[in-house]
């Protein structure tokens, strides 16, 4: 009975008991849950953050003009241009007919001028409308904030994903094949380090315009090579342990050695410092952004609002809601990194549980 | 190569290079195993003993050819030729490509149980690896022979799903060995199998080994760090030291009437079941094991051989024959 019951026990891979231990430590795991919700309601924004009504109820007819673009003359609204769904909404429920308007919880867009609706000079300190005020241009800053979230996020992980994919294939084939490639290969990567990176990135966008995918390029150019030792390390080490000399003795090709003996066992160090990676990405974007390098406008950006800030200190929620949104992301995904480091230690008591 | 031979290795040299200095020259070389020549016959059992770092696992690693892999600068000469059917290969001049096809013939019980698994690779699929090389076995197939292997080695067929790290170290022995026998190979290499396993799952073990020594035919070279365990199983035994085999011999005559005075003083390290049926005097030798990198002169055995002489340091005794089928390299014994 007894030995039927162990027979029956769910056996677990390495990586489910890390995943496990990781579930176990509630800081990063807790972290891990809100960023990547987070992160994935910020793919579906524009239903809760954006201008554009969701449904508008007009003559008995249905129009959805997230996904359409509706003249302000086809709804009934005396504008020229796209409808204006806050004051049609506003107007529909004056005329108290059978119209009506269903916005977002948040009705202001990321990249909408307010200043015909606001009353004053641009920017606006926070109020019940507008939770963190608006910018220099009177644009929303919570909704701005929000959508920068995703850019600032996305750009990082895109980033950090080419630099890893970079990263893996020269340390992998240094490490795995040694030698004089080994040596050759080091000395040009030691020579590739010494570009500095903000200077070159400055002189490129002084020259051209810097998009999205320019920027990925530069920063992946730039970031593989950290992770690149690590792997070289491990791809090293693990090359001469007895598994990978059994698979030898098998018969196994080079291919199989790589990808399914020494790759697995040399993901340790990728895996833990990926969420330090992307920490950093999402720091060097918003430098760039401040620094006046970054993303081209009017893309939300966290740094962009900072600089305005530092240009005029009195508008306080230019600088505060910005470093605030930068400090909780960086401290979460901190926290997941730091986890995932604990959870990939083979010391079973944790400091962090 | 004579006919009742399966493996035949002829003064096998490997060397470690040291390197060091700005430009990685080399400042000085290990010399693991230094000229080490012996066969195994078909279907017997060679015993390999010997202290530990005295070029036992290298010699193993040596005659399947691996380990240009796991250290690139490596220096192997020498020759082992292996027997298949009615040919001889000799496994040292072939390249990766070329030696695959005898892989599956030739297998590797690793030494350490811990890191001779990959940790990220279920049971059952280590075990069904070699297969994929060397078989033409469809899945099912495969899945068959893992559970029947499994069973052989004295583990459950559910045990296949499970991760090493589930597992003891003895049980991760045999897991090593299931996987050495997956693709029927006539000769085995048994790197010190036992040595990590408890003294009662060391008799369960070679017997097993035994067990499928006749099952299988088998030929096996059998690594071990004390005479006693080899006895047991062994027909013949070699006794290394620093890389020389000292005495090559039946297992019998070396378990009872040892030639070389360095047999001699491992033989008596044996602990003995029945101290006083057998009153023999412990010979203790003085000093350390030289490391392989500054070998004495001349016999490697001198600095602490106790009937050495002057002469001793100047030449490499070599292996004569000293009775029937018993060698020994020593010429003043
Ligand atoms: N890859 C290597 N690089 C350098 N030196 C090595 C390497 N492998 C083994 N050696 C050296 O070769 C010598 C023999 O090692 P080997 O592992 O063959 O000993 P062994 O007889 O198997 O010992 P043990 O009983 O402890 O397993 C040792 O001095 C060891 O340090
Ligand atoms: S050759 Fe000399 S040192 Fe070597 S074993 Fe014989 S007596 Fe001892
Ligand atoms: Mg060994």
């Amino acid at each position: 009975m007894k030995e039927k019951k162990e027979n029956n026990k769910v056996s677990t891979s390495l990586f489910r008991k890390r995943w496990k231990k990781f579930k176990s430590l509630k800081r990063g795991y807790y972290s891990f849950l809100i960023i990547l919700t987070l992160y994935l309601i910020s793919f579906i924004l524009p239903i809760f953050i954006g201008r554009d009504a969701l449904i508008v109820k007009y003559n008995g007819e249905f129009y959805f003009p997230i996904f359409k673009y509706q003249s302000a003359e086809s709804l009934g609204q005396n504008l020229q241009g796209e409808a204006n769904y806050r004051l049609l909404k506003k107007q529909y429920q004056e005329e108290g007919g059978d119209n009506w308007v269903f916005m977002p919880i948040y009705p202001y867009g990321p990249n909408e001028n307010l200043l015909s609706e606001l009353e004053g000079n641009p920017p606006h300190p926070p109020s019940s409308e507008h939770w963190a005020g608006t910018d220099d241009r009177g644009r929303d800053v919570f909704a701005r904030l929000a959508y920068g979230f995703n850019i600032g996020l996305s750009f990082s992980i895109i980033v950090t994903l080419f630099a890893y994919f970079i990263g893996i294939s020269v340390g992998g084939t240094l490490g795995f094949y040694g030698g004089k490639i080994d040596i050759f290969g080091l000395r040009l990567i030691e020579m590739w380090s010494t570009i500095p990176f903000l200077y070159t990135i400055i002189i490129i966008s002084s020259i051209i315009q810097p998009n999205f995918i320019l920027l990925t390029f530069v920063l992946t150019l730039f970031g593989w090579i950290g992770i690149t030792y690590y792997v070289r390390g491990e791809f090293y080490r693990e090359k001469a342990r007895d598994y990978v000399s059994a698979a030898v003795s098998m018969g196994a090709k080079n291919k199989t050695i790589i990808f399914r003996h020494i790759l697995p066992n040399s993901l340790t160090p990728v895996i833990s410092f990926a969420p330090f990676a992307i920490v950093a990405n999402i720091f060097s974007l918003v430098s760039l952004d401040f620094l006046g390098f970054g993303l081209p406008p009017p893309t939300p950006s966290w740094g962009q609002l900072m600089q305005q800030g530092l240009v005029n200190i009195e508008y306080w929620w230019l600088i505060a809601t910005p470093l605030v949104s930068m400090f909780l992301t960086l401290l979460s995904i901190t926290f997941i990194g730091e986890a995932i480091r604990e959870a990939f230690d083979p010391k079973v008591y944790s400091r962090l549980r | 190569m004579k006919p009742e031979n399966i493996l035949e290795v002829k003064d096998l040299k490997v060397k470690f290079p040291v390197t060091g200095g700005l430009f990685l020259r080399k400042v000085a070389e290990v010399k693991a195993v230094d000229g080490v020549s012996f066969e195994l016959r078909k279907g017997e059992t060679l015993g390999l003993v010997g202290e530990s770092g005295c070029g036992k696992s290298t010699i193993g690693k040596a005659i399947i050819n691996i380990l240009k892999f796991s250290a690139p600068d490596v220096e192997i000469t020498g020759e082992v030729y292996m027997r298949i059917e009615d040919k001889e290969v000799n496994l040292l001049e072939l390249t990766r490509g070329e030696i695959r096809e005898y892989r599956g013939m030739i297998q590797m019980i690793f030494q350490d149980p811990y890191s001779s698994l990959n940790a990220r690779m279920s049971v059952g699929q280590i075990i069904e690896e070699p297969m994929l090389y060397h078989t033409d076995l469809n899945k099912k197939q495969r899945t068959e022979r893992v559970s029947w292997l499994l069973e052989k080695v004295g583990l459950q067929t559910e045990q296949s799903k499970r991760y090493p790290h589930e597992f003891s170290g003895g049980q991760r022995q045999r897991i090593g060995i299931a996987r050495a026998l997956s693709t029927n190979p006539k000769i085995i290499i048994a790197d010190e199998p036992v040595s990590a396993l408890d003294v009662s799952i060391q008799a369960q073990v070679i017997n097993l080994l035994q067990e499928l020594q006749g099952e299988f035919d088998l030929s096996i070279l059998f690594i071990a760090h004390d005479l006693s365990v080899v006895e047991h199983i062994s027909s013949r035994i070699a006794v290394m030291y620093l890389g020389n085999i000292a005495e090559l011999g039946p297992g019998e005559r070396i378990y009872h009437k040892p030639i070389h005075p360095y047999s001699k003083a491992l033989l008596s390290a044996v602990p003995l079941p029945n101290p006083k049926l057998k009153n023999k005097e412990r010979i203790i030798l003085k000093g350390d094991v030289p490391t392989p990198m500054n070998k004495p002169s001349g016999c490697g055995f001198r600095t602490r051989c106790p009937i050495a002489r002057k002469e001793c340091a100047d030449f490499i005794p070599e292996l004569e024959i000293k009775e029937e089928q018993h060698y020994a390299a020593c010429p003043f014994v």
